[in-house]
């Protein structure tokens, strides 16, 4: 893959896996 | 009567995700991002997420768990005079599960179609000729298609198993029907990568054009594609949440759905576009001569790429039908799910009686997209419930959330159960830029279609479209109007 596409998954990646992964470990406190 | 409610919070995420999740992830978010500008489209489409898709989720879940009650309940309470709105989404959402079962339907073929590959050199022909044995235009609608009969029969079998319960059933089942998709998907991914060709599909997939986002329909592009995939305006989440206990959380569920769909969305991405590079090498063409979207992606596409297969083709054809199948179903019971406890709460209807008379509806309802003229149809109802129906309820959820209930207090009551707190920021999503986008999206949709029709049929079809849009707002009022068991 070339660098800019894969510039556009990391960023994909951490927005929306990192993000997923963070609401859930703040209902994860809350349970 | 007391209402029901959802065991665990796990059942009432795992249901609002498996609503959210539908066809779509996979058949047209890979595509949209390629035609919109690769890994540029990613920008609208995270901006669209925070600023609409998002804001409307809290909107759709804090308006259920408010009200205790489906969408009419919903818009009822906040004003007499509002709860058409509620049953307008309850129109829209039952014309969607007509045509959806019947897809289901083809769905259901497929997968023993793909067995021995029965579409063989030309699947294009299969599915058009042999399978639907497609008419000449919308008018001429010819005979039932008893193969599809069956599939719709079975769709709607499974439907009734998976609500006769209600929150109980749906619980139930739900950990599968959401878990089997995301573990096909990764055995697709990993096939796929492993495909020669593979790179190049996903440099098509993520390859950023920076220059597109100068243009407005990368932008609305981006806006639709969140509004439809979220399920919003179709009083699925509404009601999702109104099984809620009273202290539950609403934005960061909301948070948890949004994310769930978007990254299974981006995750489907993989599977598609390193397939269709693998199917461009093996053609001896480029990947945007392949690619292709929705129904053309799932029963063209697809089924052209498995017979291209080095090996493993059955395997992988039955478990890519697995994939729709299971994505589809919790997107279909999420549209009945809503359709039938509209009438529960207003009505006091018990679900044993109501269920079965709307699956008895829907089953008879769909046999109308088994006609040989089926597909045209299914096309011009999906055009008119979602570019239409759908964005005019979500504009109005938007309105009245914005400005009637006062999008402040709104935030106020959400911020009061909720782990996350939401800020001013939501009160001009809510207030501004959603109702500015769904504005001039369904002002761009009625001047296109007034101006050209749609999709080159004949003009009669286009007056046919808004005249179902009509008469849905019509019995919207008129349902309203009838008065509700112990108001």
């Amino acid at each position: 893959m070339n660098a800019s596409a894969i510039a556009m998954l990391v960023i994909g990646v951490v927005i929306l896996y990192g993000g997923l992964a963070y609401f859930i470990s703040r209902a994860m406190k809350h349970k | 009567m007391e209402r029901e409610r959802w065991n665990r919070r796990s059942d009432f995420l795992f249901a609002s995700i498996g609503a959210a999740i539908g066809l779509g992830n996979v058949w047209r978010f890979p595509y949209i991002t390629y035609r919109y500008g690769g890994g540029a489209f990613l920008i609208p489409y995270f901006i669209a997420l925070i600023t609409a898709g998002i804001p409307l989720v809290i909107v759709e879940f804090g308006l259920g768990r408010m009200a205790q009650g489906g969408a009419p309940l919903a818009f009822a309470k906040i004003k007499k005079g509002l709860e058409w709105i509620g049953w307008l989404a309850l129109f829209a959402v039952m014309s969607i599960f007509l045509y959806y079962s019947v897809i289901m339907g083809w769905i259901w073929n497929y997968i023993v179609f793909s067995v021995k590959a029965m579409w063989g050199a030309n699947p294009n022909a299969f599915f058009f000729n042999k399978f639907l044995h497609i008419s000449s235009g919308p008018g001429q609608l010819g005979g039932l298609n008893w193969m599809i009969i069956i599939g719709l029969a079975l769709t709607w079998l499974w439907s009734y198993n998976y609500l006769r319960r209600g929150t109980k059933s749906i619980g139930k089942e739900i950990y599968w029907t959401v878990s089997i998709p995301w573990v096909i998907l990764i055995i697709m991914v990993v096939r796929g990568l492993t495909l020669p060709g593979a790179v190049d599909g996903l440099n098509y997939y993520l390859t950023p054009n920076f220059k597109s986002l100068l243009n407005p329909e990368p932008w609305l592009a981006a806006y639709g594609q969140i509004f439809f995939t979220l399920s919003l305006g179709m009083g699925s989440l509404i009601i999702y949440s109104s099984y809620l206990p009273k202290d539950s959380d609403i934005a960061n569920n909301a948070f948890i759905t949004s994310l769930a769909n978007c990254g299974t969305a981006f995750f489907a991405g993989f599977a598609v576009f390193s397939t269709l590079g693998y199917l461009a090498v093996a053609k001896g063409v480029t990947v945007p001569q392949v690619a292709s979207s929705g129904i053309g992606l799932a029963f063209i596409t697809y089924p052209t790429t498995i017979s291209l297969l080095p090996f493993g083709a059955a395997f992988f054809g039955v478990i890519f039908f697995i994939l729709l199948l299971t994505l589809g179903i919790d997107s279909q019971i999420s549209q009945v799910e809503p359709f039938t406890a509209g009438f529960m709460d207003k009505w006091k209807f018990p679900r044993k009686f109501i269920l079965p008379i709307v699956v008895i509806f829907g089953f008879l309802g769909g046999l109308f997209f088994t006609t040989r003229a089926g597909y045209y149809w299914i096309d011009i109802f999906d055009h008119f419930t979602c570019s239409y129906i759908l964005t005019l309820v979500g504009l109005l959820e938007a309105i009245v959330v914005g400005y009637v209930i006062k999008a402040s207090k709104m935030r106020e009551y959400v911020n009061s159960v909720s782990e996350v707190k939401i800020g001013r920021w939501w009160d001009v999503c809510i207030m501004i830029i959603t109702p500015i986008i769904l504005g001039i999206s369904l002002v761009m949709e009625i001047i296109n279609t007034v101006r050209k029709g749609y999709g080159g049929y004949p003009g009669w079809v286009s007056f046919v479209g808004f005249g179902i849009v009509a008469l849905f707002i019509i019995l919207s009022v008129v349902l309203m109007k009838i008065k509700g068991k112990e108001e």
